[in-house]
């Protein structure tokens, strides 16, 4: 009886499960406490998020779903040094960032659309429409992906993440000065690199 | 005027309510900083238009999965030992008062331990009051011993054997001695000079 008692509290009680409305540094404080499943919660949470930063970053599903896998690797190897000072999601998409820029370089990237534009259409109006559209758009990620990494870091969390400037400067670590003139830099640099296609 | 700014140039074309009246009247009547405003607001409005391609929804289960696979080969973990000075700066504080405090009391203790000689003068001071009849010199037969060793030894033979003591001894015995041991020692050498007739 006495043994059964000590193991019963040696084991402590039995884990309640993760909830899927835990905020992010409750799961953070879980899964340094021991409880990997935590860490599954935080990818379902952000992956969509990693993943589109990533495909900005390299053009192509592939090299942006292996990126996005090496960020969040990372940021479990490095769950202990998030002290909570900055939102979640910053040090994560800071992570991301650092992980794009370290492996995509300024090279010429393969560009994969994943929309529906090569898809016959019997209205042809339309189809030149979408031809149209989707031609712009491989030409304006092709012409991102040939951008200085931090003029193209301060553009993709800009526009296509909408974060707010003092944000992003937190994210790649610069004055919100910088992030401005990056942003600058990087819109002008697009009109010409259009311009000249 | 002076030309807009990077930083201007890019408050115009995100929120034009940012800017100062002044910096929008310039842009009104500047042709060249409003063919640049227009050029950057064209390139914002084409890249904001490209919605970044969705992939299967069949992907996030299948990228979830892989990445708990990849985080099962890696170890667990551990929190970080955090360094926090605000609750950490009164242990250290009061730990370092007790140290100090200890290590003024063995100071202490060592400084005012009582030498072998002083023990013997408040023994002697002792005897003579009578408070404790075991310090007493006179029925103490150990001290009778050395007595009468001693009867017959004179200054020069003591001398001569290396028993005297150093110019410096009675001096640095004496700055040993507390305040108690002091008085002591005082009231001894007023009886023996009154012993004496001095």
């Amino acid at each position: 009886m006495t043994v059964t008692r000590d193991r019963t509290e040696a084991a402590g009680p039995e884990p309640l499960p993760l909830p899927e409305v835990a905020d992010d540094r409750t799961l953070v404080d879980a899964c340094l406490g021991g409880r990997r499943e935590a860490f599954d919660v935080i990818v379902e949470r952000h992956q969509r998020q990693v993943y589109h930063l990533c495909y900005r970053f390299a053009g192509n599903h592939e090299d942006a779903s292996d990126l996005a896998q090496d960020a969040f690797i990372r940021a479990y190897r490095g769950l202990h040094s998030f002290k909570g000072q900055a939102a979640f999601s910053t040090w994560l998409y800071r992570i991301a960032v650092n992980v794009c820029l370290n492996r995509v370089g300024t090279r010429a990237q393969k560009w994969t659309t994943l929309d529906v534009a090569d898809q016959p259409d019997l209205r042809q109006e339309r189809a030149d429409a979408r031809l149209l559209r989707g031609e712009r758009a491989a030409a304006v990620r092709a012409a991102i992906v040939r951008l200085p990494k931090k003029q193209r870091a301060a553009l993709i969390l800009r526009i296509y993440h909408e974060l707010p400037h003092d944000q992003i400067a937190e994210i790649v670590g610069t004055s919100v000065g910088a992030v401005k003139a990056n942003f600058f830099h990087a819109l002008a640099n697009l009109k010409k690199l259009l311009n000249a296609k | 005027m002076k030309h807009l700014n990077r930083i201007e140039f890019v408050d115009l074309v995100e929120s034009p309510a940012a800017l100062p009246v002044d910096r929008l009247r310039h842009v009104e009547r500047c042709e060249r900083c409003r063919n640049q405003a227009d050029a950057l607001r064209t390139v914002h409005s084409l890249a904001r238009a490209d919605d970044t391609p969705e992939p299967s929804p069949l992907f996030w289960d299948h990228f979830s999965a892989r990445v708990a696979e990849q985080l099962r080969s890696q170890p667990a973990p551990a929190a970080a030992l955090r360094w926090n000075p605000v609750p950490f700066a009164p242990w250290a504080a009061a730990g370092t008062l007790l140290v100090l405090l200890i290590g003024i009391a063995v100071l202490r203790t060592t400084l005012h331990a009582p030498a072998p000689h002083n023990r013997t003068a408040v023994s002697t001071a002792s005897a003579l009051s009578g408070d404790d009849p075991l310090d007493d010199p006179d029925n103490d037969e150990a001290w009778a011993v050395v007595r009468a060793a001693a009867a017959d030894l004179g200054w020069e033979d003591a001398h001569e054997a290396g028993i005297t003591a150093h110019p410096d001894d009675v001096e640095n015995a004496a700055l040993q001695l507390n305040a108690a041991e002091r008085r002591e020692l005082a009231h001894l050498l007023d009886e023996d000079l009154k012993r004496n007739g001095a």
